[in-house]
């Protein structure tokens, strides 16, 4: 079987407009938590608390005009993009470009876009819209993108599953190079939620809170972030024949569906998607050291992400460091397994393990060891990051060290 | 005047149960009524008295009926004394 390994990464959230300095935030346990200053904090409840993007200039980040026609969502992810192929040090240049594929997990896209035509449409009563309008606001826009500005021709699409897609995404990419489909691939999640109109909706789901306390006794809820991760993924051979250096292996991704119910998770479909990547991986459960939570934050996440490990690792389970670095750089939706990506592959590479802020006390329902408040420095081969997504789809990835 | 009876309506009907089994000391989850559902009960109350339910006063898990009430009761004084 063709092995897979991360030879570059990117990222843009919160917590830096890089990838090193959303790590080293990541590491120090710092949080990008604030109170919103886009939009008036006034004309929200809940959702006045976010993890916003800031100072972000789409034109000094990306070359020539194309940023004018872009979404945030877009622009986000192609300067992650744009990071994580300028790390590898690798360029799509003849077959290769027809050997690479693009696959962006996001949830929505396009939001911001979204939100400014319709209220210029129903609010103002607008007689004409701004023509690129769509080209902005299609989910594919950034895999599009990604593709025009690196000359990449190969399987080129985006992959939605809510908070799940970012995941959903790194196994498409891994289930095409396996199958010698390519060699290559750029992946990862975008998302840019942070607007009237999603918030607003969000705040209607009662599933907003002041602040993010994951797995922790008295947590209320998710604080919503925005941001992108993106990867560059290439064969084991590949990146060796060019002398790349080797951030990380991706040894297998699992997915899974509940069909259950549209919002409540599942521990059995979650346990499913665990026990499948690291089926997948191959690797047994006492391998793994490290996992990078989805832990939302929310009573229900949480609980069922505890019961899922518990069910998947038995008495490992208590051996395992678990920390969802969501208090840092806000639920960023279909890019949330990208960004806490970054926070895997950190702990794999430097043995530091992110902790989980905001952590107060125990909840008997949530009884694991979680990392609270502080960093943690312990060796870690492997390592899991889950993402569950409302809906009941849940994916997984499986990581190993490179030594 | 208390929403009491408007409550007690609105939610047999979103939950579709018999109003009778009904009591201030009911929660939403002994009444069957699930996340998403007692969510929608939330929004109807909201929007038949047109007032805004806080979060911290609409704990479906623990909190009562008849703390709902009062909270709605509270909403309701003080948009008339708005």
């Amino acid at each position: 079987m063709r092995r897979i390994v991360i030879t570059g990464m990117g990222a843009l959230c919160a917590l830096g407009h890089d990838a090193t300095s959303t790590w080293q935030a990541m590491r120090a346990g710092q949080s990008g938590i604030a109170t919103i200053t886009r939009l008036p904090a006034e004309q929200l409840k809940a959702g006045n608390v976010v993890a916003e993007v800031k100072a972000f200039d789409p034109l000094a980040r990306i070359a020539g005009q194309r940023a004018t026609m872009m979404d945030l969502a877009g622009q986000y992810a192609l300067v992650a993009a744009d990071e994580a192929v300028a790390q590898a040090g690798i360029r799509f240049e003849g077959e290769l470009a027809s050997r690479t594929a693009v696959v962006v997990g996001t949830g929505a896209s396009g939001e911001a876009t979204r939100d400014d035509q319709y209220r210029r449409l129903y609010a103002d009563n607008a007689s004409r819209l701004h023509p690129l309008g769509i080209v902005k606001m299609m989910i594919n826009a950034s895999a599009s993108h990604i593709s025009m500005a690196h000359g990449i021709t190969g399987p080129t699409f985006v992959v939605a599953s809510a908070c799940a897609s970012s995941n959903h995404a790194f196994a498409q990419a891994a289930m095409m190079i396996r199958t010698g489909l390519v060699d290559a691939a750029i992946v990862g999640g975008t998302e840019a939620c942070i607007t009237l109109g999603t918030l607003r909706a969000w705040e209607a789901m009662r599933v907003l809170a002041p602040e993010c306390r994951p797995f922790s006794a008295g947590r209320r809820g998710i604080v919503l972030g925005e941001g992108a991760g993106m990867f560059v993924l290439e064969t084991l051979q590949h990146a060796q024949a060019r002398d790349a250096t080797i951030l990380a292996e991706l040894a297998g991704a699992g997915m899974s569906s509940d069909a259950g119910d549209i919002a409540a998770p599942s521990d059995t479909g979650a346990a499913a998607a665990i026990r499948a990547a690291l089926s997948d991986g191959g690797l047994s459960p006492q391998e793994i050291d490290y996992v990078s939570a989805h832990g939302t934050g929310t009573q229900a996440n949480d609980s069922t992400e505890t019961r899922a490990l518990h069910q998947v690792f038995g008495e490992h389970a208590h051996k395992l460091a678990i920390s969802s670095t969501k208090p840092m750089h806000g639920h960023a939706l279909g890019a949330a397994g990208a960004l806490e990506m970054i926070a895997a592959i950190g702990a794999l590479r430097e043995g530091i393990i992110p902790p989980t802020l905001n952590y107060q006390e125990q909840d008997p329902v949530c009884d694991l060891d979680y990392v609270p408040n502080v960093a943690r420095k312990q060796t870690v081969n492997a390592a899991i990051s889950n993402s569950f997504a409302f809906g009941g789809l849940n994916a997984v990835v499986a990581l190993r060290s490179w030594r | 005047m208390s929403a009491q009876q408007e409550t007690y309506e609105i939610i047999a009907r979103q939950a579709k149960i018999d109003i009778t089994t009904i009591t201030l000391e009911s929660t939403l989850k002994d009444l069957g009524v699930a996340s998403l559902d007692a969510i929608e009960v939330l929004f109807d109350l909201e929007e038949h008295f047109d007032v805004t339910l806080p979060n911290e006063d609409t704990d479906f898990e623990n909190g009562t009926v008849g703390q709902l009430i009062e909270a709605i009761d509270r909403q309701i004084a003080a948009k008339q004394a708005g």
